[in-house]
């Protein structure tokens, strides 16, 4: 197994006196490969129980074990094995594509060498980027940034990438393509991932479909 | 190392030469460390050329006496034969009433050896008209105390003794000696130019009836000796109430005002580079608000609050070294064309001889100090990063979640 949440609970103080239940009794368990989405209105919890499961969020109560090790305990914003893919992609600007996809590498203290060099250049290839490698995120569409992050995410080799709303910002068509290309190549890796969105239509190719409504985590699929 | 290279990147992005905020800042230290490289290279010229006529004049090591000293012969041999003493000569100082026509003056006199003053004070560098040899048959005068007595060389002095005070005492009248002007000089230090009167010593000991007394004694020390420590020896061996003082001791307040006018010069333009830093720290804060998500997405992929504070410190470090360096291209520019700036200043406001006037410099004087050097580019650095300390911190310490919802 390689996410399972037992029990969460998240309250939400609002104010010194009031306090309201965010999510409670959140249980699922995801398994090496497999995919799930969460859906739910906004102001639901999707992007706290997001954070929770990578260890950014603290939960009230409930554990959250990650290749068996439990990350609830404390917040920790680096676990390895973890990658985030977040809707407003979050690109250094001043980095050009392919440095902007060397430097969680380089953060991670890992040497920068013809391996990683070959990864690099291959998740481009695989996303379409190649010819995109030296220029500047702001020259890119948004359909392209947002490939560009993808890639960032799997240069770390990720056994689970958290997905927070990915294509929220693109357009219908560049939504898909991008989708598409995330499906694939998360395949392709045998890469995990939790999906939080708001399209049903994506949600529904994951192997596990869930909806949060008023605090609960509903299995739809 | 990549906080370095990041850090570079935020300040000078690929395909732009630099953020306006890096130039604002680096253009903000440099003019801090160009001014205060320059005011205190000037203050450096100023305190080197003020040492060295201060020993022109007065020589390295003065001996002096509350009485005269009689036996002026034995006194040369023994200090000429003191360790470390390469040369020595006597003097005798004084002040007297001097008339040419209309005008009267009471000048500083000074009485030289002429066959051993050149060893000790180089007189003839100090020399307009004139030669230093014919000292014995008249007087020298300044530029400054010709031209308030309307005198020229060849014209003649009457010069009154302070004894003629006593004579009248006792109803007896002393006649003034009349000495031809055989020179005129000028040392280019205001208050000897103004009204000094330089003669032989035998003429000023017969004016002041001292027969073969003196009032003291200038030495040259050898190349090497140091002049405090002689001054020390010398004081040890020489009877009261005999007692050498160093040309440092003879001019203690002086030098006193020198060294605290730079040390005031320094405090005060080391504003300038406080501003600048100030800048450095607002820049940098504005920074890790617009790139809190970044900095979130550093610390996910395993950063350290260490390294998130270093990104930013390295920032500060190196926007201070670029000010540092431009700072000291800049004032080392401004020294290099020094006379010529001051020349065009000082000709658009004040007369040509403004300068001279006032400070007793016709010519700005210069001097670089690595001392100076290292303290402006030192203290700038650690100005430098203690302004980041607040941002880099801000931003270490900022929360994961929060900064990526902030959406």
């Amino acid at each position: 197994m390689l996410l399972s949440a037992d029990k969460l609970t998240k309250f939400f103080v609002s104010s010194k006196t009031e306090r309201f239940c965010l999510w409670h009794d959140v249980n699922f368990e995801l398994f090496e490969g497999e995919s799930m989405a969460i859906c739910g209105e906004s102001g639901s919890g999707k992007s706290t129980l997001l954070f929770a499961l990578g260890g950014l969020e603290s939960v009230d109560s409930g554990t959250i074990c990650f290749c068996n090790q439990m990350i609830s305990h404390h917040l920790n914003p680096h676990i390895p094995g973890i990658s985030y893919i977040f809707q407003h992609y979050y690109l250094i600007e001043e980095l050009n594509v392919l440095e902007n996809l060397l430097l969680p590498v380089r953060v991670m203290g890992e040497k920068v060498d013809t391996g990683v060099m070959n990864r690099a250049h291959h998740l481009l290839l695989e996303l379409g980027l190649e010819k995109f490698s030296y220029q500047l995120p702001r020259t890119l569409s948004g359909g392209e940034r947002q490939r560009v992050a993808i890639g960032r995410a799997f240069m770390m080799n990720p056994r689970l990438i958290l997905a927070d709303e990915p294509t929220g910002s693109l357009d219908e068509q560049t939504s898909l393509r991008v989708s598409q290309m995330f499906f694939s190549i998360c395949q392709k890796f045998t890469t995990s991932f939790i999906l939080v969105t708001h399209n049903e239509n994506f949600a529904r190719q994951t192997n596990k479909y869930c909806r949060l409504e008023q605090g609960e985590l509903k299995r739809c699929k | 190392m990549w906080t370095l290279k990041l850090a570079l990147h935020y300040l000078f992005p690929k395909g732009r030469m630099g953020t306006f905020f890096t130039w604002i800042s680096i253009i903000g230290i440099a003019l801090g460390v160009m001014v205060l490289t320059v005011v205190l290279s000037i203050m450096n010229g100023f305190d080197k050329t003020i040492h060295n006529k201060l020993i022109q004049i007065n020589g390295q090591i003065k001996i002096l006496s509350s009485s005269i000293i009689e036996d002026c012969t034995q006194w040369m041999h023994t200090l000429k034969n003191f360790e470390g003493v390469a040369h020595v000569t006597p003097f005798v100082q004084g002040i007297a009433l001097v008339q040419h026509g209309d005008y009267v003056q009471f000048p500083r006199c000074l009485g030289v050896d002429e066959k051993t003053v050149q060893s000790v004070l180089p007189l003839r560098s100090f020399v307009c008209s004139g030669d230093i040899a014919d000292l014995n048959q008249g007087v020298f005068v300044t530029k400054g105390l010709a031209q308030t007595l309307n005198i020229n060389v060849k014209d003649t002095l009457d010069i009154y003794s302070p004894l003629s005070l006593e004579a009248i005492k006792r109803d007896e009248v002393l006649l003034p000696k009349e000495l031809p002007v055989v020179g005129i000089f000028e040392t280019e230090w205001a208050e000897i130019d103004k009204n000094t009167l330089l003669c032989s010593l035998k003429i000023l000991q017969d004016l002041y009836g001292l027969n073969n007394g003196i009032h003291g004694f200038s030495l040259r020390v050898k190349p090497g000796t140091s002049i405090q420590q002689l001054c020390l020896k010398l004081n040890a061996h020489l009877p009261k109430p005999l007692r050498a003082y160093s040309w440092m001791e003879l001019d203690t307040d002086f030098l006193y005002i020198l060294k605290l006018e730079k040390a005031m010069s320094f405090f005060v333009l080391l504003f300038v580079i406080l501003v600048a830093c100030f800048s450095i720290s607002s820049g940098l804060m504005s920074s890790v608000v617009r790139k809190t998500r970044e900095i979130a997405l550093l610390r996910i992929w395993g950063a350290q609050r260490w390294q998130i504070t270093a990104l930013f410190c390295w920032q500060a470090a190196f926007l201070s070294s670029l000010g540092i360096l431009l700072g000291f291209i800049g004032g080392m520019s401004v020294l290099h064309y020094r006379n010529g700036i001051i020349c065009f200043l000082t000709g658009l406001i004040f007369p040509e001889n403004f300068l001279w006037n006032f400070y007793s410099f016709s010519k700005l004087p210069a001097a670089y100090a690595w001392q100076d050097f290292a303290l402006i580019g030192g203290l700038t650095v650690i100005i430098a990063l203690l302004a980041a300390i607040i941002p880099a911190l801000k931003a270490s310490f900022s929360l994961v979640a929060r900064s990526l919802r902030s959406e």
